[in-house]
């Protein structure tokens, strides 16, 4: 398909009028402000991203459950915006998938009307700057201006709106700048003209073809650190990235990533990831990417802005440098993606449970939180040595006999040896416990009736036991 | 990987990496050359803190070598550990190491000093457990690369061109007894000696851990026979 065509439609030429985008949002995917693991999340959002297009090949994805396309190309190839928003609602529903559509001038207004009301809302061309009048400053996510903005007496749009936009700019910074661009249904910043002939886009051609995707996750690092600095020679940024692959069979995969701030490398790595691994879920194949390999990978800027140094984080937490990104992608390259991966502290009662292991390039928050208490956790401090599977144990009282446990927690005799995965018995110089725990016994499945024990053998090794259905099993050591 | 695929590294970061290891830490860290280690450790170490470009070894796998980084980690540093598919990461981020600073790879594989080489290039600090003693050509090429990017290598066993070594010489657990109370604390003492000639060995006592699992000075050991304490609910 032609680059051109579609730029026509996505804004590159503004003097066209104001773009006519339409935002599809699958409320499922939203509802959690931050899912557990984005990646999962862009995986499995990846068929209805193949749905949208059917209707256009240019499909954005600003986030899993949130999709946009150029409105105006495919509206007049469908008979009119509504009917492109009917069908592409009723062919996302049939699938499952329950969705909302907006239509509207812009992706910011484009992305309210898609909320308001239970299927979402087309406003006609022109009157976008009517219909945000009328919505609460605090649409915009910017917190330091929505907690300000009504304690100055603005609480809409169509008030902020009203302010002269040097105002805006002056008073309340870049933000404002941009606060006031959305609120007047305008892009958030002014595309930067782009010289016609100049082809900032850098690619990789693979010979012989890449069968695995690690390797193509690399190099996208590589490109997208050379595109980058493209790029910044000439002062520019890009919001998306257009991630275009092909195939030795001829297929060719584009998608369009955006990232609300700008995108880092390590971000456009990471795309590509999703990309090709929600691609290949869809092909139904796990054995590399099947289809004779990738001959050519090609990442092409795109909506350039001027490079104003603003970068947000990727992680929530520490921001991760590029040459610790960069060792990190790889050793993923060399050992799998999975094989690298960061803790994050989770809530739970026993050691294992307490963490998550989140593959780097991910970023993920627990489901169970860290930070509140978990009655019958095993107290402070905590084991050097979590095993990820419990090891096998038998615990012995001093006649051989071994140590059970009774529905009361009396204990049948005292442990003295221990012996770990069959091997030689220690003798157990001091023990501590029976600690019953009953756990989640409202969930069959995940109920759980265990005693625990510490033990201390005589060669100074501390254990942490458990013993669970009369079979022991070592959780950690205290080393 | 796929046979003959060559990865183009971009250029002005290989120049500028030979030519100063220092241009990327920019997250770290203040002390040119010596990442800090908690205060409890510093003593035990000849600079005062972990050198760069050195291999410091910890005895085998345990709290002491999460401990060591935890200083670093704490100002800054990016800490990988690899080898280690155990590692409770509750205990560490008690001692002071930062789980958002802490990358694993619990399973190098065969090709584990090439993954240890790749991550020298990138963390401040690479925390190794290797599955037995690596041949001396292996280890001088690992040590070179910790030398060539200013990075630390903890190794958690034996590595006989370590500049320092630390071992835990006693250890004694409180708080439990014969069926009563629980762990508590550990008190250890940690001895170190190193490479060079003249060389002393130091030796320290610590809390490893201490009762809400930090790593303390500990005053020296009393009487073995007071261990227990009396005898207290676990909640």
């Amino acid at each position: 398909m032609s680059r051109t065509a579609a730029a026509g439609d996505t804004g590159d030429r503004p003097a066209e009028g104001p773009r006519r985008v339409l935002v599809l949002r699958c409320p499922d995917w939203l509802a959690e402000e931050e899912p557990d693991v984005p990646g999962e999340a862009a995986r499995a959002f990846e068929p209805v991203v193949a749905i949208i297009e059917q209707f256009c090949p240019q499909a954005e994805v600003l986030r899993p459950g949130l999709a946009a396309i150029a409105a105006r190309g495919p509206a007049r190839y469908f008979g009119g915006e509504a009917a492109l928003a009917s069908k592409l609602a009723e062919s996302v529903c049939l699938r499952g998938y329950p969705c909302q559509v907006g239509v509207a001038d812009g992706l910011f207004a484009a992305d309210l009307a898609a909320q308001s009301g239970p299927g979402g809302l087309l406003v006609p061309p022109g009157e976008t700057p009517q219909f945000l009048s009328g919505v609460p400053v605090a649409a915009l996510r910017i917190p330091e201006l929505t907690d300000l903005l009504p304690k100055l007496g603005i609480r809409t749009l169509g008030e902020f709106a009203a302010l002269p936009a040097a105002e805006a700019g002056s008073r309340f910074g870049a933000q404002g700048t941009i606060a006031h661009r959305l609120a007047r249904g305008l892009d958030p910043r002014p595309l930067a003209p782009q010289p016609p002939r100049l082809d900032l886009s850098v690619q990789q051609v693979f010979d012989p073809p890449a069968e695995q995707s690690d390797p193509v996750i690399f190099t996208a690092k590589a490109l997208a650190d050379q595109m980058h600095a493209r790029l910044s020679a000439r002062g520019l940024a890009c919001v998306r990235v257009q991630v275009q692959v092909l195939c030795a069979d001829g297929q060719e995969l584009t998608r369009l990533w955006r990232h609300d701030g700008l995108l880092s490398a390590l971000a456009v790595a990471e795309r590509v990831r999703w990309q090709l691994e929600g691609w290949r879920a869809g092909q139904e194949r796990d054995d590399g990417i099947g289809t004779g390999g990738i001959t050519l990978l090609r990442l092409v800027p795109d909506q350039l802005v001027r490079a104003t140094g603003h970068q947000l984080s990727l992680w929530g937490e520490a921001v991760v440098s590029d040459r610790v990104a960069r060792a990190a992608i790889r050793v993923q390259a060399l050992l799998g993606q999975e094989a690298v991966t960061r803790p994050v502290l989770s809530g739970g009662r026993i050691p294992a449970e307490q963490v998550l292991l989140i593959p780097f390039g991910d970023s993920g928050t627990p489901r169970r939180p860290a930070d509140q208490p978990w009655p019958g956790q095993i107290p402070a401090p905590a084991p050097a040595t979590v095993y990820p599977e419990p090891r096998a144990a038998s615990v012995a009282d001093d006649a051989g006999a071994a140590v059970s446990v009774s529905g009361r927690a009396q204990l049948s005799a005292p442990p003295a040896w221990l012996s770990v995965d069959g091997g030689p018995a220690r003798a157990v110089t001091r023990w501590a416990g029976p600690w019953p725990v009953t756990e989640r016994w409202w969930d069959p499945a995940g109920a759980r009736r265990q005693a625990r024990f510490q033990l201390i053998t005589d060669d100074g090794n501390a254990w942490l036991t458990v013993l669970q259905d009369g079979q022991w099993l070592i959780e950690a050591r205290y080393d | 990987m796929a046979a003959g695929l060559i990865l183009e590294r971009p250029p002005d970061v290989a120049r500028v990496v030979a030519l100063s290891p220092m241009r990327h830490r920019d997250d770290v860290l203040p002390g040119a050359g010596i990442l800090p280690v908690l205060p409890a450790l510093s003593d035990l170490l000849p600079a005062g803190g972990l050198q760069r470009g050195s291999v410091v070894t910890s005895g085998d796998w345990g709290l002491l070598s999460l401990a060591l980084a935890a200083g670093a980690s704490a100002t800054g540093a990016w800490c990988a550990v690899t080898g280690v598919p155990a590692l409770g990461v509750r205990a560490a981020a008690d001692a002071g190491l930062d789980p958002g600073r802490l990358v694993l790879i619990p399973d190098p594989g065969q090709n584990w000093p090439q993954v240890v080489a790749s991550l020298l290039d990138g963390f401040d600090i690479v925390l190794l457990r290797p599955a037995g003693q690596p041949p001396a050509q292996l280890r001088r090429k690992l040590e070179a690369a910790a030398r060539r990017h200013a990075s630390v290598l903890l190794v958690a066993g034996e590595w006989p061109g370590a500049q320092t070594r630390l071992v835990v010489s006693e250890e004694e657990w409180t708080g439990i007894g014969a069926g009563y109370g629980r762990l508590r604390a550990r008190k250890v003492r940690v001895a170190a000696s190193g490479r060079g000639a003249g060389e002393r060995p130091r030796f320290r006592w610590l809390w490893l851990p201490g009762p809400d699992g930090t790593v303390t000075a500990a005053e020296p050991w009393l009487a073995a026979g007071d261990a227990a304490e009396p005898l207290v609910s676990s909640g």
